[in-house]
């Protein structure tokens, strides 16, 4: 069990330094009240255009709260290929590698450690606010069946982040792929439209980028879940888990001898 | 038996040039210049274990770069290392539960959370036992006197402070080797002591050999036993400290104030002076030639003193006299 031990304490230490200023961490989390807010005068003046209560399956209520996911599940995670550039930028890199684990394992304990109760936050006042406009979620097991989605979803986001944070081993400043990144999850991840009410075409395309098994799938299998869409949600994403998996840890692994450490 | 063996090891880092302006931003962008570095050029030298070893030189020696090719970071250019029977970069995590490293101008405790929790999972990380871990947090403690300070975030440590918790913490596994970069720097003279005391006796107690950078030839005077000089990445020195003392650190730099005004003509015999003002006086004189007690008393002589300084030369200026005295004789120290 030591080696494993080690992962799990990696985890704990940055669950607590996460709570470290408890106060700059609600007041980030209150950022998903507004944005709640905008979605919903946004979708209901759109719904009352269409003349609707449902589209491409989703009614009002079942749209926010899809969004409400999509938005905690992205801003729950922390920016981890951020700090892996300062990491790199500020030499402090050299103490995570100097150190017997494996350095992506390590990164992935430290980055759930600090998803935790960002993420919990997200949920609740994101979920406080969206009853509070539109009233309970239509299926509130949803999120019971969303969670190991949710999981799922960290995990692909950690692997791409980790490659964009890996390639400041030899670029160091990594903030274009960075933003890149995001807007291209906005798009296809459906953090801003369910991808349903894009045309056809976009969706098909969108729904086989792993974007959309980071954000969609989860959020859409919480508003209307069923055992079906359960197993096409989780097979996706455990496909894409293992492809981006096994591409990180070569690029790991080349990253490694390019690394320049600075300072001192 | 050697605790670490280098040959011939090489790092070349790349760098990007650019010119000055956005002319040059733009130049860059179409058409990038790269400029070779050589941090570090062909390198030799063997350590033993338990000793205790000062590697030193001015910043940018190649000194850092070093360090972080045998604790496996950075991989060479070329040449080969190993330490510990371990070549650092390819065999980077066994390596790890062997040697302890602190880096002075970086924390590795978590900043915001007390010492102890970085220690535990230190305890954690190198797969000890939590009893094991404990009776090691509770001897360490003693040893580098922070019982009081391991319950305080330690952002909330003065430097000094901070130092003695990151080298406690480097030690926690027991490692047979330490590698400690500029573990000094920035501290004032009585945490400086304190770091070397601790380091000398956790060198004699437990046996851990110690392999320090430093720009401060006081770090090497107070713990080291035998010394390598390494300047623009290349060995330019190695011997005992003892023999360096005796012909390159002779000299001393004495800066005096006094409460009254000092004649224009000051001058003591077999002393040097390089600066006369109106209350002050800076000297410099060799400790082979007049004892530093004779000069005192002589200053003391001339009027009341209000302050003291008395100093090591720059380790630039001891480097410039190796290489002169290398240039004259064409014998390399080694």
């Amino acid at each position: 069990m030591k080696p494993f031990s080690k992962y799990w304490s990696i985890f704990q230490i940055t669950l607590l330094n996460s709570l470290a200023y408890p106060g700059e961490l609600v007041g980030r989390s209150l950022m998903i009240i507004p944005f709640m807010w905008i979605f919903y005068q946004l979708w209901k003046i759109t719904f009352s255009a269409a003349g609707v209560e449902v589209m491409s399956g989703l009614t009002l209520s079942n749209t926010l709260w899809y969004l409400m996911l999509a938005e905690t599940i992205e801003l729950g995670r922390p920016p981890l290929a951020r700090t892996m550039s300062e990491n790199v930028k500020d030499g402090s890199i050299a103490y995570i590698l100097n150190k017997p684990y494996d350095f992506l394992l390590y990164q992935f304990s430290a980055t759930m450690g600090e998803t935790i109760f960002r993420a919990m936050l997200n949920a609740v006042f994101g979920g406080l606010t969206v009853w509070w406009l539109v009233g309970a979620p239509q299926h509130p097991e949803g999120f019971l069946i969303a969670i190991p989605a949710i999981l799922g979803a960290w995990i692909l986001h950690f692997c791409i982040n980790a490659m964009i944070g890996l390639s400041a081993f030899v670029v160091e400043d990594v903030s274009a792929f960075t933003w890149i990144y995001q807007k291209l999850a906005f798009i296809f991840g459906g953090m801003l439209i369910p991808l349903d009410f894009y045309p056809q075409w976009l969706q098909t395309l969108a729904k086989f980028l792993p974007f959309s098994s980071a954000i969609y799938g989860p959020a859409r299998l919480f508003v209307t879940p069923s055992v079906e869409l359960f197993v096409n949600v989780m097979s996706l994403q455990l496909a894409w888990i293992l492809a981006l998996t096994f591409v990180l840890v070569i690029v790991y692994r080349r990253g490694l001898t390019q690394l320049t450490v600075n300072g001192g | 038996m050697a605790s670490i063996e280098v040959s011939n090891l090489r790092k070349t880092f790349q760098t990007k040039r650019k010119a000055a302006g956005l002319g040059g931003s733009l130049r860059a962008l179409v058409k990038p210049e790269y400029s070779s570095v050589e941090a570090v050029r062909e390198l030799s030298f063997q350590m033993d274990t338990g000793e205790l070893l000062g590697f030193i030189g001015p910043n940018g020696a190649g000194k850092s770069t070093t360090i972080k090719m045998l604790t496996g970071i950075l991989h060479p250019s070329g040449g080969a290392a190993k330490v510990l029977g371990f070549v650092p970069w390819i065999e980077r995590q066994k390596l790890a539960y062997h040697i302890g490293t602190v880096f002075g101008q970086r924390p590795q405790l978590w900043y915001h959370l007390p010492a102890m929790d970085t220690f535990i999972l230190f305890g954690k990380i190198y797969e000890l036992d939590d009893g094991e871990t404990k009776k090691r947090i509770d001897f360490l403690s003693e040893a580098f006197e922070i019982q009081d300070l391991l319950d305080v975030p330690v952002r909330k440590l003065s430097l000094g402070q901070r130092m003695r918790c990151e080298v406690a913490a480097s030690l926690l596994h027991r490692p047979k080797l330490l590698l400690l970069d500029e573990p000094s720097i920035g501290l004032d003279v009585v945490a400086k002591q304190h770091i070397r005391d601790a380091i000398k006796r956790m060198n004699q107690e437990e046996g851990v050999g110690v392999l320090l950078t430093s720009h401060d030839a006081g770090d090497l005077e107070a713990l080291c036993k035998r010394v390598i000089i390494v300047n623009h990445g290349q060995i330019v020195y190695e011997d005992k400290v003892s023999n360096l003392k005796r012909r390159f650190l002779t000299t001393k730099l004495v800066q005096v104030r006094y409460a009254e005004e000092v004649a224009k003509d000051f001058s003591i015999n077999g002393v040097e002076t390089l600066k006369v003002g109106r209350y002050g006086v800076k000297l410099k004189f060799d400790t082979m030639q007049t004892p530093v007690d004779s000069v005192i008393s002589h200053l003391s002589d001339v009027g009341d003193i209000m302050d003291i300084t008395i100093s090591d030369p720059p380790l630039e200026e001891v480097i410039a006299k190796i290489y002169q005295e290398a240039g004259t004789s064409t014998q390399v120290h080694r």
